[in-house]
């Protein structure tokens, strides 16, 4: 069974349709690029799959089970993680409680288990020093953070938003590395949204591209990029 | 190590402070008792305000307490002491109620209608002559303990006692990852599983039980309360004062400045009577304007200046 379906989902704002008619799955172990030029409705996908965002149409399952308007912290619970392209650190608690928050609620666990666990994941993803201010993190620990954050709610399904963008190659490259070793091993399935190319190219198994709110394209990397909508999406009419 | 020396503070603390009455007549006493109650109320606003809700509706709660054990005694016969549970228990429920309502605002509006609704209660109180009397308030057939000045400052003490160690179950327990997060970030904390409506309606709960137990003691212990007394907006506006002073968002900031605050109006009411008012006023601005930690806030600043261990996680990679 596929671990996430959505079928027709539409996102209105008043005029605008951000995200339009889209139907999907994403398979146990699987990590999908979800690609297209700016405003296409690729964060807007993720809000409403996540629950930040409730559809103005269309439903959501997972597992099975429909979510299309459950509460996000339902979701968390259910099994659906994310990290926020626009950071989101919690100021006034420190690192390691902020990953820890995420096994508190979602996964009712005591905070001495959250505590342990969380120290676990911060580990894996070479996050030290677990005990400073949020405020004294560089951009790629605060990025680690949030990802380690997403992870100790024990997800099945986890969504990526940009979390490379603003990232040396170097960094990139051990962010990648490590969502490749935690997707399989622990068999969840990860959704990516990047700008860099070379980043979905390498990561992911298949890709779906949205234009204007629209899915346009699905396949793997090397088929859709050589897709004259995709091409024409990205570059224009000029191409 | 560290760890024991602070628990031996506080017991030793507390058992000078239930000695009070040994060394204390009967006036110091009673100002002990008024400044237990304007801390305990403090603590109670700053449980809330951890979520990052600004609640002016204290004395709404304390004076619905203050009435609902009054009337409870007077009007069903009730035992004093079973008053005060069911005061709690009264406050709890209509914050339950409210809160269905109340708690989808946000900053600003969430503080308005608070303050509306102390305002209703009052109001309500005014206008129901023949149940509470209405602008004369209501007297009680007999002040608990006889009225005995040790056993009143007890009484009080152990509202304060229950205040504090709630406020510290609020700081050690999951309730402060879950309001600090909502504080901070609720589309974190929703991503994270936080259920924010619901832990927002608990605390909004608990506090208000806190501040009706708190009313209900006061009124055990006077005799009597009206509408104005029980309703007085300074059961508001000091606990506020308290806490800036000392320092929100923890239990030590609003105690530090209830003591502070509670000594020093004291002190003023006797050299400029009504000016004490004044005084709170300037201390809350420039409060807000120079140290917006407050004490607490400032003494912990000047503590890591001076010693930056003593942190406990990751301490040892520091």
């Amino acid at each position: 069974m596929s671990k996430l379906v959505t079928t027709g989902l539409t996102k209105a704002f008043s005029g605008l349709v951000a995200v339009n008619n889209v139907s999907f799955a994403m398979e146990e172990g699987e990590i999908l690029g979800i690609i297209g030029p700016n405003g296409a409705g690729k964060t807007t996908f993720i809000h409403l799959v996540s629950g930040i965002l409730m559809p103005t149409s269309g439903r959501i399952e997972f597992k099975g089970k429909d979510i299309t308007y459950a509460p996000a912290h339902v979701r968390s619970r259910l099994g659906i993680a994310r990290t926020y392209q626009l950071i989101h650190p919690l100021e006034n608690l420190k690192v390691i409680e902020n990953v820890m928050i995420g096994s508190v609620f979602s996964r009712d666990k005591s905070l001495k288990e959250a505590r342990l666990s969380a120290e676990a994941i911060c580990a894996e993803l070479g996050l030290e020093r677990l005990g400073r201010d949020t405020t004294q993190l560089s951009i790629l620990e605060i990025k680690k953070m949030e990802i380690a954050r997403a992870l100790a709610n024990e997800p099945e399904v986890l969504f990526l938003d940009e979390v490379m963008a603003g990232l040396n190659s170097d960094e990139t490259r051990q962010i990648i590395a490590t969502v490749q070793r935690i997707a399989r091993e622990r068999h969840m399935a990860v959704g990516v949204v990047e700008h860099v190319m070379g980043v979905i190219r390498e990561l992911t198994q298949r890709v779906i591209v949205l234009e204007a709110g629209e899915l346009i394209a699905e396949g793997p990397y090397e088929t859709v990029s050589k897709n004259p909508r995709v091409i024409e999406a990205y570059l224009g009419g000029a191409a | 190590m560290k760890f024991k020396s602070s628990y031996l503070a506080v017991a030793i603390l507390s058992a000078v402070v239930i000695a009070f009455p040994a060394f204390l007549g009967a006036y110091p006493l009673n100002v002990a008792r008024s400044i237990m109650t304007y801390m305990a109320l403090a603590i109670s606003w700053d449980m809330l305000l951890r979520s990052g809700q600004i609640s002016f509706g204290i004395a709404g709660l304390f004076g619905l307490g203050s009435y609902a054990s009054a009337l409870a005694v007077l009007r069903g016969g009730m035992d004093p002491f079973v008053s005060m549970i069911f005061a709690a228990l009264l406050a709890g429920l209509v914050a339950f109620a409210l809160g269905f309502a109340i708690l989808r605002l946000r900053g600003m509006y969430f503080s308005i209608t608070t303050l509306a609704l102390m305002e209703i209660f009052r109001i309500i109180m005014q206008n129901l002559h023949d149940f509470s009397g209405g602008p004369e308030g209501v007297v009680i057939p007999a002040v608990i303990f006889n009225g005995s000045s040790t056993a009143l400052y007890w009484l009080c003490l152990a509202g304060l006692f229950i205040t504090i160690g709630v406020s510290w179950y609020f700081e050690k327990s999951k309730m402060h990852l879950a309001l600090t997060a909502i504080r901070n970030d609720e589309t974190s904390a929703r991503s994270s599983g936080v259920d924010i409506f619901r832990y927002l309606l608990f605390a909004f709960v608990i506090t208000s039980m806190l501040q009706g137990m708190m009313g209900a003691i006061q009124i055990q212990s006077y005799g009597f309360t009206t509408p104005d007394t029980a309703f007085d907006a300074n059961f508001t506006l000091l606990p506020l004062a308290m806490a800036l002073l000392g320092g929100i968002h923890s239990t030590m900031g609003p105690m530090a400045g209830a003591v502070l605050l509670g000594i020093a109006s004291e002190w003023l009411k006797l050299k400029i009577p009504y000016g004490h008012l004044v005084v709170y006023g300037i201390i809350i601005i420039v409060v807000i304007l120079f140290m917006p930690q407050g004490l607490v806030g400032l003494a912990r600043r000047l503590m890591r200046g001076s010693d930056t261990k003593g942190r406990k996680a990751g301490a040892t990679h520091e």
